[in-house]
């Protein structure tokens, strides 16, 4: 096993011909794809990996500065796809790897033939005439929150995000994985994420984007699903679900399932 | 910023991009305004197996030798020194691109695109910048170029070099040039760019690219297979431990094929290199091992470890002369011991081969070349060089066939067996007095590079023998190796020669130094401390060790320099202290009235006695140390030399507060030396004293003073309280909080002394960061972000005054705010003659006004009051201030002072504050009578020698008290008032008078200085008037 695949504790499953490659988003790991998996395995042959920074990931691996910008993400994920001479997949992402699997896809356009993105967003702050659901002042005090107090901050982070109640599986399970990353890596990791704006970028991604989304989302607006659809540079296709929160294939798996498998069997009609 | 940032870095590979990403954190940590071209090389220069630093070493034509790059390195590191550091930086951006940097990389991208049209298949990002391109680029820019030929290297040559290695595949490199040196920039094409390079580096090399050690692995076996040469030392820093570890793992699992299938391993053990005596016999028993071994197995490999313990005694500096010879011995057998093994197993014909592996660092194998130059033939070694892996991922390593660097460095230094020496001459020039070095130790370690090349040229000339320039260590490691080889039969003309020229040298480095590192040749800092040890500039030139230890550092603080000069010296310089400057000693009580005439120091016994009477006066708990502080730190000579430097700088402005002068130097110097109360010696440079008690006037010209000895500057001022005085002004801290505005301070001057007036009236929020900021050495500004404290000198100042000194302030009946609603307003003075019988007349007549002066004016013989405490009703017209007003005033101020010193539990911060700055000095309220009396005394002195008839002089006490507070806080000092403003109102006066009245009227006239209607004009900042009005009136 090589050092990439050892350090994203890459996982390979399945055994159809296509590859698919599912990419968690922020303060989650591989696991959070767990209902997703098993309905893949006898027609793909599905990727895992964990994100560096995620709990589950050597901290002492997790460069501060190469983490910065989404851009080491991307090249993370491009070493893996070189690691594992990947050369075409399906790449589904959540959250904030929607965007790091678009930008590589900016790299690297050979090696994907559609991106899924599920609760994506190239920008988390207001702007003028854009509307990402933050307020600069929102995320000082989110990062204030998480500074002064991690294990406060998750718990009350993780029902807000995943939409449910302190007592629902999902937000355990959320509450898990987030707790899991070591406080300072997830506080950077965060800064990153809602520092970075690819809206600039959007219309250089060529490839056929599925924008996934959940009606009422803390993180994303319904309206960013929108605004993806129309800046994306290639051919997109955007499903609004009637699910809750951030992570809908965790929390409302029964409804959200079927529209990932059909969104990732079926390609949007030329 | 960051989205420009990032469509630029689309244009590199990641490999470009990360240099770049480099070089901006780089300029960020530097606090630098531009990332610039320079920050990129140095960061390229900084990989030491970057393709920059290979090409410089290539093109160099002198030397190849990899040490010669260091001075590149200074020379760069000074040059990013010497840029500007950031103005007004927005909060959280990184320092944007410099207009040079974008120029540089715009160039590349037009190089790389000329150069690879076959890219264009991928059309988004088309062409990607190698970083090949981005280090010509970077070469081409006219700052880059200047600092490199300041270290001798030539930029076209550099980027010629690299076209070169381009255009042709790294294999051929050899037939192309004569040089040796493969650079072998790309030997391993298909590496998985992407990685990142955490993973690669791996935690204690338990990840390691296995792709890439397997590489180096591939090529030691290799090196097994040979039959001459075949046992390699892995030359690198610590990764070739482990490639060792994994190719004696492969050979022990007896996975391989060929004839390293049956091999036993022997590894000398750690303690091997321990026991030095037993060496040889240890030696003799390993022998015997592999004898045994020997049978039924295919060969036995010795793994001999890292190979530092052959060379690292010679290095310890406290094994006397005979300790090393006889060391030496005794590894030179072990080495010969150890080559008769391999000579006796070496054939090969026996049952089978013996292989030695081992490791070393560049510099232990060059050593071991030096001290052992037959080991290399007589162990039948070979070097492996493995680059090391500072910046991994981002350059690849250095040529794998075995011909890098090293290899070359190891063949250029042949030539140098048995060289005659140069060195001997050097050192002792070196040690005479007069010619010592004044430099820092960067333009020291240029200085040695271009010593040693000058030296080269001259042995060149004189005996013909070639030598490379080499670190001075191995001169003088060849100096004591071959004692008696040495060949000093050089001629008078040519030693005459290479003195004048090593003189020419040190003159043009002192004078570099001076020109660029002026802050090492601040007085206080530097030549002077430097002085008193001449031993350490000559051990700096010939000892390794020393010249990697602190005072050679170059990043170096001026503190922590003084501290391990006078540490080393052998023997410092006695201060002699001027019999002629010593004035008499002064009470601590009186007030001097000396007005910047003093030129006398204190002496050293008086300065102890002082500051024991002021320990006497007071029992404030923070200045408790300075008796312990004087007593062991202070005698040591040199430190009271700048102490006293500073003393009595501080005494010409502050000439009333003697004690708190005292106290302010002994606290600064002990700082300087490490030794601040708050953190112990390695202290960060950053200083923070708390001036307390209610003299405003002293705290700022103190503050002042100090800046000015300390800092050569002017102090920056920041209040805190709600007063807001005249250097508030600064339109661009408007809307900024003080917090930001005292960040922004320490980062446009991180050397200055930054005054934080009226801590106590500071807001509790505020007094916490700047508590936080002392105890951190780091100040978090509103943003969150840190601030360096740099070396700035933080002065708190409060109104706060220790119970123990209230006494002093009762009974004083003016006070500094009574004088400064005197002073300030445009008033005027004249001089009037008058009869004294007829005392109100003159102001009936024409004071058309309230009259200001006193009813009582003419009493006593004495021609004015001083114990005048209470005007008449007419002043309280005007709302100055009354005795009963001042009393008043006093108890307010005292509740004030009371509720902060008392009750630290209403004000924790303060007192927390009080306990963690480096030191406290209490100024003491000022009385004003005596130099209100000295003032008077003054003018009438004045008075008498230009009026000389017997006619007195009167001055009002509201007149006087005005002078005293237009010398008090006004910027004109009472001299130069008296010699430029009433010296020739009074020679007026004189002029006026009638010569035969003076003689008659002598008792019954008085001259009065009196106040006058504003009416004059007075320049800005000045509270005495500019001219005294002469009215010879009523005769």
């Amino acid at each position: 096993m090589g050092i990439v695949e050892e350090g994203h504790n890459v996982k390979v499953l399945g055994s159809g011909d296509e590859i698919i490659v599912l990419a968690h988003g922020f303060g989650t790991d591989q696991s959070v794809w767990k209902h997703l998996v098993p309905h893949l395995l006898e027609d793909y042959r599905v990727v895992l990996y964990d994100n560096m920074g995620a709990g589950t990931t050597n901290p002492d691996y997790f460069d501060f500065n190469r983490y910065a910008t989404l851009e080491g993400f991307v090249y993370d994920l491009l070493a893996i796809f070189e690691e594992l001479q990947i050369e075409s997949c399906i790449f589904v992402g959540h959250s904030v790897s929607c965007m790091i699997g678009a930008m590589a896809s900016i790299h690297r356009p050979d090696l994907f033939t559609k991106i899924v993105m599920i609760s994506g967003s190239p920008r988390y702050l207001n702007d003028e005439d854009y509307f990402g659901g933050f307020e600069p002042g929102d995320l000082e005090q989110l990062f204030e929150a998480m500074r002064s107090n991690y294990k406060a901050w998750c718990t009350g982070f993780a029902p807000l995000v995943v939409g449910g109640d302190m007592e629902s599986v999902a937000v355990q399970e959320f509450s898990r994985t987030l707790f899991n990353m070591r406080p300072d890596i997830a506080l950077s990791v965060a800064q990153t994420i809602f520092q970075s704006d690819l809206r600039q970028i959007l219309n250089l991604i060529t490839i056929p984007c599925h924008i996934i989304q959940s009606i009422k989302d803390l993180a994303v607006p319904v309206v960013v699903s929108e605004y993806l659809h129309q800046n994306l540079g290639g051919i997109s296709i955007v499903e609004v679900m009637s699910s809750d929160g951030h992570l809908p294939q965790l929390s409302s798996p029964d409804t959200v399932i079927p529209v990932l498998l059909r969104h990732i069997r079926h390609n949007i009609a030329q | 910023m960051r989205a420009g940032l990032s469509t630029i870095q689309q244009t590199l590979t990641p490999e470009a991009a990360s240099v770049l990403n480099h070089s901006i954190a780089d300029a960020g940590r530097r606090n630098h305004g531009q990332t610039t071209p320079l920050h990129v090389a140095a960061t390229l220069l900084a990989s030491p197996s970057g393709f920059l630093r290979q090409a410089c070493i290539k093109s160099h034509p002198n030397s190849s030798h990899p040490l010669q790059c260091r001075a590149l390195e200074l020379c760069f590191s000074v040059a990013l020194e010497r840029l500007p550091t950031a103005q007004n930086m927005s909060p959280g951006l990184e320092p944007p691109i410099s207009n040079a940097l974008m120029a540089a990389l715009k160039r590349s991208q037009a190089h790389q695109r000329r150069g690879c049209p076959e890219q264009q298949q991928q059309p988004l990002l088309a062409v990607k910048v190698e970083l090949e391109q981005l280090i010509i680029s970077i070469l081409d820019d006219p700052s880059v170029s200047r600092v490199m030929r300041e270290a001798s290297f030539s930029s076209p040559a550099v980027k010629a070099t690299i076209e070169q290695s381009l255009n042709s595949t790294p294999c051929s490199v050899s037939v192309s040039n004569s040089s040796p040196i493969g650079l072998g920039f790309r030997p391993n094409l298909n590496r998985n760019l992407y990685v990142n390079p955490r993973l690669q580096q791996g935690t204690g090399g338990g990840v390691q690219s296995g792709q890439q050690r397997g590489e180096e692995v591939k090529r030691v076996m290799d090196i097994f297979l040979r039959s001459k040469k075949k046992n390699p030392v892995l030359v690198g820093e610590s990764e070739p431990e482990m490639i060792v570890k994994e190719l004696l793992i492969k050979i022990e699992s007896k996975k391989l094929d060929g004839v390293l299938k049956n091999v036993e391993v022997i590894r000398l053990g750690k303690d091997f290199s321990f026991e030095k005596g037993e060496i040889v016999a240890k030696l003799r028993e390993l022998s015997g091992i592999i004898e045994s071994k020997m049978i039924g197995n295919g060969g036995v490999m010795v793994d001999l470890g890292d190979l530092k313990w052959l060379v690292e005694q010679q290095l310890s500096l406290g094994v006397s002369n005979s300790g090393t010879v006889q060391h030496q011995q005794v590894v030179a057998e072990a080495v010969a011991e150890m080559g008769k093994i391999l000579v006796r197993f070496g054939g090969g014909g026996g049952g089978g081969r013996l292989w030695l592996i081992g490791t070393a660092t560049c510099e232990t194998y060059l050593r071991c070349q030096v001290y052992h130059p037959s080991m290399e033939s007589d162990w039948d070694l070979q070097a492996v060089p493995i680059a090391a892996k500072a910046l991994p991922g981002m350059f690849p390593r250095i040529g794998s066939n075995g011909n890098g660097i090293l290899s070359s460095s190891v063949e250029s230094l042949a030539p140098l067996k048995g060289f005659p020496t140069a060195p001997t001459r050097r050192v002792s020039e070196n040690m005479d007095p007069f010619r010592r070095m004044f430099c820092c130790p960067q333009c020291m370690q240029n200085y040695e590079q271009e010593v040693t090349k000058l030296a080269k040229e001259f042995e060149k000339s004189s005996s013909e023998v070639a030598r490379p320039s080499l670190p001075q260590w191995l001169h003088n490691a060849k100096v004591h190796d071959d004692a008696k080889t040495v060949d000093q039969i050089l001629t008078k003309d040519q030693d005459l020669i290479w003195k004048q020229k090593s003189q020419e040298l040190q003159k043009k480095w002192n004078d570099t130094c001076l020109h660029i590192h002026p802050n090492f040749h601040q007085p206080g800092f530097g030549t002077e401390r430097i002085v008193p040890s001449p031993p350490i500039s000559m051990t700096g030139l010939c000892n390794p060790n020393l010249l990697a230890r602190q005072p050679f550092q170059p990043k170096l603080q001026p503190n922590r320099n003084i501290r391990d000069t006078l540490q080393l010296s052998t023997n410092p310089v006695t201060s002699q202290p001027s019999d002629s400057e010593v004035s008499p000693p002064v009470s601590p009580v009186r007030t001097e009235l000396v007005l910047g005439r003093s030129k006398g120091t204190m002496p050293e016994k008086n300065q102890k006695e002082r500051i024991n009477d002021f320990l006497g006066c007071i029992s404030f708990e923070p200045q408790n140390n300075f008796h312990e502080l004087q007593s062991d730190k202070l005698l040591n000579t040199s430190d009271a030399d700048s102490f006293k430097r500073l003393v009595k700088g501080l005494m010409e402005k502050v000439w009333w507060q003697h004690e708190a002068a005292t106290a302010v130097a002994t606290t600064v110097t002990q700082c300087k030396l490490g030794n601040g109360k708050r953190r112990g010696a390695g202290s960060k440079g950053d200083m923070w004293l708390l001036f307390t008690g209610p003299d405003r006037v002293g705290k700022k010209n103190m503050a002042s003073a100090l800046s000015e000895l300390v800092c050569g500057a002017s102090p920056i001022m920041i209040s805190l309280g709600s007063r807001r005085d005249d250097g508030d002004s600064d339109v661009s801290f408007r809307g900024k909080t003080t917090l930001d505005r005292i960040g922004e301070a320490v980062k446009r001057h991180p050397f200055s002394v930054i005054v934080l007036e009226d801590i106590d009236e500071a807001e509790m929020l505020l007094r916490g960061s700047i508590k936080q900021a002392m105890e951190r050495g780091r100040l978090i500004d509103s943003h969150g972000r840190e601030i360096n404290l740099g070396k700035v000198i933080f002065i708190l100042t409060a109104n706060w005054l220790p119970d123990s000194l209230k006494f002093l302030s009762h009974g004083i009946t003016l006070n500094e705010k009574k004088l400064a609603s005197l002073a300030c307003g445009g008033w005027q003075l004249r001089l009037s003659l008058w009869d004294k019988t007829a005392k109100r007349r003159p102001s009936w007549l024409h004071n058309e006004e309230r009259s200001t002066k006193p009813r009582k004016e003419t009493v006593s013989g004495l021609s004015f009051d001083l114990n005048r405490t209470a005007d008449d009703g007419d002043d309280k017209a005007d709302g100055s201030h009354n005795s009963s007003d001042l009393t008043i005033d006093h108890e307010e101020e005292h509740g004030f002072v009371n509720r902060l010193l008392l009750s630290p539990s209403t004000s924790p911060a303060s007192h927390d504050l009080l306990n963690s700055v480096d030191g406290t000095i209490v100024f003491k309220p000022v009385d004003f009578s005596p130099i209100k009396r000295d003032i008077a005394n003054s003018i009438t002195k004045k008075f008498s020698t230009i009026i000389s008839n017997g006619l007195s002089l009167e001055i009002p006490n509201e007149a006087l008290e005005k002078i005293v507070g237009g010398v008090w806080l006004g910027r004109t000092g009472l001299e130069d008032w008296l010699d430029k403003v009433l010296t020739p109102s009074l020679h007026q006066l004189k002029s006026r008078l009638p010569t035969n009245a003076s003689v008659t009227t002598d008792e019954s006239m008085v001259v009065r200085l009196e106040t006058d209607d504003d009416s004059g004009i007075r320049s800005i900042g000045d509270l005495l008037p500019s001219s005294v009005k002469v009215a010879v009136e009523g005769l």
